[in-house]
């Protein structure tokens, strides 16, 4: 459901960006509306965006803000006020949800590098002017937590490829699943083959922890469960020819025991 | 020389928070780093320490200590001397394997471990005999081992220094000659 909100969000705010007149209607739906209002999601949601019945006021979301500490609100990535303690309060709240993994502080390192690249990744290569954002769940009956990050960029493969076309040709010729594995396993990038350890650093991390990794990209998705080869095209379930949202939208899910 | 002229590095001290994040930061830690370095002209050997750092990100280690390393190589040295944190060990290790930097760590024993790269199979005989002294020659390698001539000595050696495994300076040779001895950052 986080992640759900967060892509759901960015869609919303990148419509709105292209002039485009949107309505979102709960009239149906008031749990639905309830939920994303406690997770902070119409304080970060453009303000020209009807939303129906009626919107909520923000009184409640800051009233409840930081108390549950198995949620942490959607966070605004915003490139012109980096919060310095964004990838630290996501890590406390993942410490505080898996406090039974034997690999508790290991995993809180790994956590804190996985999230300090992925946000550090929507400022430095995201181009675009809409915010990005970060929220963070833990589903106990799910025994699991997810932790999303997502941007309003042209999305990792757009802007990769044209590089690699000159780069890498035999990696440019790859289907679009292929090539994201290749990302996270090799360490693919765009500024050249000293860069793109980031990506690959945190795929490596997320699998010694048994980590999903889920990747929204404009017009694909695409699981990454981890085996004993770490994330490979054949443990991946990729859907194609989703609507069009764009960004890059990662999800990991970790578990909590 | 005598003794190799080191100098100890507190990178907390470069950085403006205990957390290290991100390339930005980094390559502001870095335009510091290389400052100090500067001011030490005569140092061959930089002591990193990492005491104060809570974390680092793979962006940051990359942007700061590796981009030094790899800055200086074959004319300074940069060794780890408490890189015990498992995940900034990772993450620098990453960062060196990216660059094809080689990083030398001093564990609690003092025995060093090469973070990022690992020497071919035919110079890594060469490096574990250099590791173990603080000084070597080519021809004292030779005369460790039957299998070793004095050129191929020199050539594994040199080969060391070129891709950032060792460091070297102009000594005075027995017989007279100038020629070069080889040491690790310690």
């Amino acid at each position: 459901m986080t992640e759900a909100a967060v892509r759901l969000l960015s869609l919303l705010n990148q419509l709105d960006h292209a002039t485009r007149r949107v309505i979102i209607d709960f009239e149906h739906n008031e749990d639905v509306l309830g939920y994303l209002n406690r997770i902070g999601f119409f304080e970060v949601l453009s303000p020209n965006v009807s939303v129906l019945p009626k919107r909520p006021t923000a009184a409640k979301v800051r009233h409840y803000r930081g108390r549950n500490p198995n949620l942490v609100e959607i966070q605004r990535i915003d490139r012109n006020h980096r919060d310095g303690d964004l990838p630290k309060r996501l890590t406390e709240a993942i410490g505080h949800a898996c406090e039974n993994r034997p690999d508790v502080v290991e995993l809180e390192g790994a956590a804190w590098t996985i999230l300090a690249e992925l946000i550090d990744n929507v400022f430095a290569h995201s181009q675009t002017q809409l915010d990005g954002f970060a929220a963070l769940q833990v589903y106990p009956n799910g025994n699991c937590l997810k932790v999303a990050v997502s941007d309003s960029g042209l999305g990792l493969l757009k802007t990769l490829r044209p590089a690699l076309q000159n780069q890498a040709p035999k990696l440019a010729a790859l289907r679009d699943i292929e090539l994201l594995v290749e990302v996270f396993k090799q360490g693919l990038s765009r500024h050249g083959a000293d860069r793109g350890c980031g990506l690959k650093g945190c795929a490596d991390k997320a699998i010694k922890f048994g980590a999903e990794l889920d990747v929204r990209l404009p017009q694909e998705r695409v699981l990454l469960v981890s085996g004993n080869a770490g994330y490979t095209p054949n443990r991946a379930f990729c859907y194609s020819g989703l609507p069009l949202i764009w960004g890059t939208h990662l999800c990991f899910t970790f578990k909590l025991d | 020389m005598n003794q190799i002229p080191a100098v100890d590095l507190r990178l907390r001290e470069f950085m403006d928070a205990n957390e290290g994040w991100g390339r930005e930061a980094g390559r502001l830690t870095f335009q510091r780093l290389m400052s100090f370095v500067e001011q030490h002209p005569g140092a061959l050997v930089f002591r990193v320490s990492l005491a104060g750092v809570r974390r680092v990100d793979i962006s940051f280690a990359s942007e700061t200590i590796v981009q030094l390393a790899r800055r200086y190589r074959g004319g300074k040295g940069f060794c780890f001397v408490d890189l015990i944190d498992i995940d900034q060990r990772e993450n620098f290790e990453a960062a060196a394997q990216r660059a094809k930097q080689p990083l030398l760590l001093w564990n609690r024993q003092g025995k060093p471990e090469v973070l990022g790269v690992e020497p071919s199979q035919g110079i890594a005989d060469a490096l574990k005999f250099a590791l173990i002294k603080p000084k070597a020659r080519a021809a004292e390698y030779a005369n460790s081992s039957e299998n070793v001539s004095l050129t191929n000595a020199s050539t594994k050696f040199k080969q060391l220094w070129e891709q950032g495994f060792l460091l070297r300076c102009e000594a005075a040779a027995p017989s007279g000659g100038v020629e070069y001895v080889y040491f690790s950052a310690k």
